[in-house]
C-alpha cells in the first residue's frame, strides 16, 4: 500500500474546521438559548408592567374586588408585535373576577404564583403562550380578598426578537470564522516557509556538496538544521578518510611497483645472467610484499564495511592467546624478540568474540610489535582483570616507543610512527583498531616509561558456558 | 424506431397538450363552479351595494351571501363554531377586536393587507376599511330658536341653556344597546371626562336612546328629535342629501372616527373566496368605489372622490380622532369595566333629573 503523503496544510484545515465545527455547534446551541432567554427576559418586563398596571386598577369596594381594565396595560400586553393578549383574575376564596380567556393554569401555577410573581410557557388550544402570575394583596379598612392575577401573551414578538438575536450572533460567528480561517492561511502559509527554505537549499545543493547548511531558520528547527549539519559533517570526515585511504593506498603500491620497474629495467639492460637472477629475486621478495600488502588492504577493507556483531561466539580467550604466543615463538620474525605471555586474570578468560578477527588482531599486535623494536627487546602479551566483568588484553614492549603526537595517529592506515625503516605496510594498527571496535573497545596507545609502548583494548567477560568444558579452543569458536 | 415516427409522436403530444389546456381552461372559467361566501355585516346593505355589485362584477364565479346585521348580532354569528361565515364586518371595532384576540381571524398575506397603513390594521387579521367621521345632526329649525352646535362645548350650552325647549328632542346611541353607542361614548369619555358633564345635560334634557343611526335620522326628519348626537356620519351625510331640513354638523373640537373592520374567519369555509373579498376591499378598485359611490369614506391616499378621508381631512380641518385600533380596545369588551361604565352611564344620567 503506497498511502499518499499527508499535507501540513490540510490538516491544519482538518483539525481547524473540526474545531470550529464542534466548538461552531457548542455555540451556536448556546447563541439560540441565549437569545430565546434574553428575548424572553425583555418581554416578560411588559407582563409584569402589564400585570402591575392592573393590579394598581384593582379595587375592594364594600371588600370584593373588582377591576375596571385599564386599557394601557392591555396595550403594554400587546407590545410593538401585536400579540393577542390575556387575562384572568380570580379572588382566593375561587370565584373569578373577569377573564378574556380559559387560561391553562393549574393548581400547581396558582400555588406557586401565590408565594412570589411566576412565569410559565403554556399552550393555548395548541397556540404557545407565555404567562405571568402573582398574587395581590392589599390592606384596607376591611378585610380584604388577596386576588391571583394572570396576564400572557402569544410568542411571536420573543420568537422575532429571539430569531433577530440570534440572527446576529451566528452571524458575527461567521465573520469570525471567516477572519480567523484567513488569518490562520496567512500564518500557517508564513509559518510553513522556512521548512519550504530548508527544502529548496537541499534541492538545490550538489550531490558532493557536504558543506553545512547555513539557513535562518526559527529555533524550533535549529536542531534538525544542526543535525543534519552533524550528519554532513560526519559525511565530510568519512570522504576524507575514504580519499586519503586511497590517496595512501595509491601511494603504497606505487612505491613498489616504481621499484619492481626499476630493477627489472636493469635487468633488462645487463647482459649478465647472474644480475638476472638477483634482479628476480628482488621482484620476487618486492611481489610477494606488495602482494601481502594488499591482503591487509583487503582484510581492512573488509572489517570496515562488515556490519557489527556477525558473528560473535564465546570463547576462551587465554587459551586462544597461549596459542597465538606459541605460534610466534617458533617464527622467524620473533627470533630476535623476547616474546612473553602473562595471564594475571581469573582463567579461564571467556570472552565474545569472533575467533578470526581476535586472531588476526593478536598477529598484527605481536607482528607490529617485533617489526618496530630492535632486536633483543621485551615483548610482553598480558590478559588481566579491570573488574569481575572486564579484561584488559594489551601487548607492551621496551622499544623507543612512538612520540605523543604521533601516537594519536597511529590507528590511522599508512601510519608508521614516523619510521621509515620497516617494511610493514603501515594498515596493521589500523586493522587492530578496527577489530577493537568490533569488539566495543577502541585501541588504546600509551607510553611505558622508560621507554616503550602499550597497546591495550578492554573486553568483556563472559560466563563460562557451562556444557563447556576448559579444553575449549579457539578453533570450537570457528566450528560453530 | 425512425426518425419520422418520432417526430410524428412528439406533435401529436404537442396536440394532445393543447386541447388538454383548452379544455382545462373552459373549465376554470365556467360558471358551473361557483364558488359561495358568507359576509356577516353590519353595515346598510343600500349604502354598501355599489361595492357588492363591483365585487360580483369581478369575481362573476363568487356567489355573495350578504347578510345584513346589527353588531351584537354580527359578533355572535362570529362565534358559532356550528356556521362559521367567511367574512365579518363590524363597526362594533372593540368587538371585532377582541374576536382576532381569541384566534378567530386569520392573518392575510396578500399584498394590499401587507401595505395597508398600520395604524389601520390589527396583526394583518382585521382591516379598518372606511373612515367615518361621528357627527351631530339637527333640524333646520333648530337655528331659528338657539346658535346652532359646532363644538361638543357649544352643545353643553346648548343642553344648559335652552333645556326645556330641548326637552325630549334630543336623541344620541343607547351605548347598553348599541355596540358602536358604546364604543363612541367610551371613546369620548376617554378623551375627556367632561363628556359626563354632558351625559348629565342630556338626561336632564330627558334624551331619547337609539339603537342606530338609521332611527336618530328618521326621527329627526319625522320631527320628534331636534338634534342628535354621535351619529355616523356616513348614513347622515347621505339622509342630509334627500332631507335639506336635516343639517350634519361634524364637530370643530374634536370629531371621532369610527372605522368599519373586516377580517376572514378562521375557520371560513370558503377560505380564497373570504380572501378574495376583503383584499378587494382594500384594494385601489374597492376603496375608489367606496369613495365615489358610498359615503363611506376611503382610507387610502391614491384614491380620488368625493368620499375620501384625505378629503374630509381637507373640509374639516385636522382634529379627526380616528379610534385607535389596538389592544386598548379590548379593554372596552371587559364585562366589568362594560357593567361599570353603564352603571356610570346611568348615573350621571340621572344626575340632575334628582
Amino acid at each position: 500500500m503506497n498511502a499518499r503523503p499527508v499535507s501540513l496544510k490540510r490538516r491544519l484545515a482538518l483539525w481547524l474546521t473540526a474545531i470550529v465545527a464542534g466548538l461552531g455547534t457548542l455555540l451556536l446551541i448556546e447563541a439560540y438559548t441565549s437569545a430565546h432567554k434574553a428575548a424572553d427576559r425583555a418581554l416578560d418586563g411588559q407582563l409584569a408592567a402589564a400585570s402591575l398596571t392592573m393590579a394598581e386598577s384593582l379595587q375592594w369596594p364594600d371588600g370584593q374586588p373588582t377591576l375596571e381594565m385599564p386599557a394601557s396595560a392591555l396595550q403594554i400586553l400587546a407590545t410593538q408585535w401585536q400579540e393577542r393578549v390575556f387575562y384572568w383574575l380570580q379572588a382566593d376564596n375561587g370565584r373569578l373576577i373577569t377573564r378574556n380567556a380559559e387560561l391553562p393554569i393549574s393548581a400547581t401555577m396558582r400555588d406557586a404564583a401565590s408565594h412570589h410573581p411566576v412565569f410559565y410557557d403554556a399552550d393555548l388550544d395548541g397556540v404557545p403562550i407565555r404567562l405571568h402570575g402573582r398574587e395581590i394583596d392589599s390592606a384596607g379598612w376591611d378585610t380584604q380578598e388577596p386576588v391571583q392575577l394572570w396576564v400572557g401573551h402569544t410568542r411571536r414578538g420573543r420568537d422575532l426578537l429571539a430569531g433577530e438575536l440570534f440572527e446576529k450572533s451566528a452571524s458575527r460567528f461567521a465573520a469570525m470564522v471567516l477572519i480567523t480561517a484567513a488569518l490562520l492561511m496567512i500564518a500557517v502559509r508564513a509559518l510553513l516557509a522556512p521548512l519550504e527554505r530548508l527544502r529548496r537549499a537541499l534541492r538545490d545543493r550538489h550531490p558532493d556538496d557536504v558543506e553545512p547548511l547555513d539557513l535562518e531558520v526559527p529555533r524550533e528547527m535549529r536542531e534538525w538544521v544542526d543535525t543534519l549539519n552533524r550528519l554532513l559533517a560526519d559525511q565530510r570526515d568519512r570522504r576524507a578518510t575514504l580519499l586519503r585511504f586511497i590517496a595512501d593506498a595509491s601511494h603504497q603500491l606505487k612505491t613498489p611497483l616504481a621499484g619492481l620497474q626499476s630493477t627489472s629495467e636493469l635487468a633488462l639492460a645487463s647482459p649478465d645472467p647472474a644480475a638476472w637472477r638477483r634482479a628476480l629475486d628482488e621482484v620476487h621478495d618486492s611481489a610477494s610484499r606488495t602482494s601481502r600488502l594488499a591482503g591487509q588492504m583487503l582484510s581492512l577493507t573488509r572489517l570496515r564495511h562488515l556490519g557489527p556483531d556477525q558473528e560473535r561466539q564465546p570463547l576462551a580467550l587465554d587459551t586462544l592467546l597461549r596459542a597465538v604466543v606459541m605460534e610466534w615463538a617458533d617464527r622467524q620474525e620473533s627470533r630476535d624478540h623476547d616474546l612473553g605471555l602473562a595471564l594475571e586474570c581469573a582463567l579461564p578468560a571467556w570472552v565474545a568474540g569472533e575467533s578470526w578477527a581476535l586472531h588476526e588482531l593478536l598477529n598484527n599486535l605481536i607482528d607490529n610489535a617485533c617489526r618496530y623494536t630492535p632486536h633483543g627487546s621485551q615483548i610482553t602479551v598480558a590478559l588481566r582483570d579491570l573488574s569481575p566483568d572486564r579484561l584488559e588484553l594489551s601487548i607492551e614492549d621496551d622499544g623507543p616507543g612512538v612520540e605523543t603526537a604521533a601516537r594519536e595517529r597511529l590507528t590511522r592506515p599508512f601510519e608508521r610512527g614516523q619510521r621509515q625503516d620497516t617494511e610493514g605496510s603501515g594498515l596493521g594498527l589500523a586493522i587492530v583498531d578496527s577489530i577493537a571496535r568490533r569488539h566495543g573497545s577502541p585501541l588504546e596507545v600509551s607510553a611505558v616509561s622508560p621507554h616503550g609502548l602499550r597497546l591495550s583494548l578492554t573486553l568483556m567477560r563472559l560466563a563460562p558456558p557451562e556444557a563447556d568444558s576448559d579444553t575449549h579452543t579457539p578453533d570450537s569458536g570457528e566450528r560453530a | 424506431m425512425s426518425r419520422r415516427y418520432r417526430k410524428l409522436a412528439a406533435t401529436l403530444t404537442r396536440v394532445c397538450l393543447c386541447l388538454g389546456m383548452g379544455f382545462g381552461m373552459g373549465l376554470g372559467a365556467s360558471p358551473a363552479v361557483a364558488e359561495p361566501l358568507i359576509v356577516e355585516a353590519a353595515l346598510d346593505r343600500p349604502v354598501f351595494q355599489p361595492v357588492l355589485d363591483a365585487f360580483s362584477a369581478e369575481y362573476p364565479q363568487i356567489t355573495l351571501d350578504y347578510r345584513e346585521r346589527s353588531t351584537l348580532e354580527a359578533d355572535r354569528r362570529a362565534r358559532d363554531a356550528e356556521n362559521p361565515p367567511d367574512v365579518v364586518i363590524s363597526s362594533a371595532m372593540p368587538w371585532q377586536l377582541a374576536l382576532s384576540n381569541e384566534g378567530r381571524a386569520q392573518a392575510l398575506d396578500s399584498v394590499e393587507a401587507q401595505q395597508w397603513p398600520a395604524w389601520a390594521k390589527w396583526r394583518n387579521e382585521v382591516f379598518g376599511f372606511t373612515f367615518e367621521p361621528v357627527v351631530m345632526a339637527y333640524r333646520l329649525e333648530l337655528a331659528s330658536h338657539m346658535p346652532p352646535p359646532t363644538t361638543h362645548r357649544d352643545l353643553l350650552d346648548l343642553l344648559t341653556d335652552y333645556r326645556d325647549w330641548l326637552r325630549g328632542r334630543v336623541v344620541t346611541y343607547s351605548p347598553r344597546d348599541s355596540g358602536v353607542g358604546y364604543t363612541l361614548l367610551q371613546q369620548d369619555a376617554r378623551y375627556t371626562p367632561r363628556i359626563w358633564d354632558l351625559v348629565a345635560a342630556m338626561g336632564a334634557a330627558d334624551v331619547d336612546l337609539a339603537q342606530d343611526t338609521q332611527a336618530m335620522l328618521e326621527g329627526l326628519s319625522d320631527g320628534r328629535y331636534w338634534l342628535g348626537y354621535n351619529l355616523l356620519g356616513s348614513y347622515a351625510m347621505v339622509w342630509a342629501q334627500s332631507h335639506p331640513d336635516i343639517i350634519v354638523q361634524v364637530p370643530n373640537d374634536y370629531s371621532l372616527v369610527l372605522m368599519r373592520m373586516a377580517f376572514v374567519h378562521r375557520d371560513a369555509p370558503h377560505p380564497q373566496a373570504a380572501r378574495r373579498f376583503v383584499d378587494f376591499l382594500l384594494s385601489r378598485r374597492g376603496q375608489r368605489i367606496l369613495a365615489g359611490s358610498t359615503p363611506l369614506f376611503s382610507v387610502r391616499d391614491d384614491v380620488i372622490g368625493p368620499y375620501t378621508a384625505q378629503r374630509l381631512r381637507d373640509q374639516v380641518g385636522d382634529h379627526l380622532y380616528p379610534i385607535p385600533i389596538n389592544a386598548t380596545l379590548l379593554a372596552f369588551v371587559d364585562p366589568l369595566r362594560r357593567q361599570a361604565f353603564l352603571r356610570r352611564w346611568d348615573r350621571e344620567l340621572n344626575i340632575l333629573s334628582e
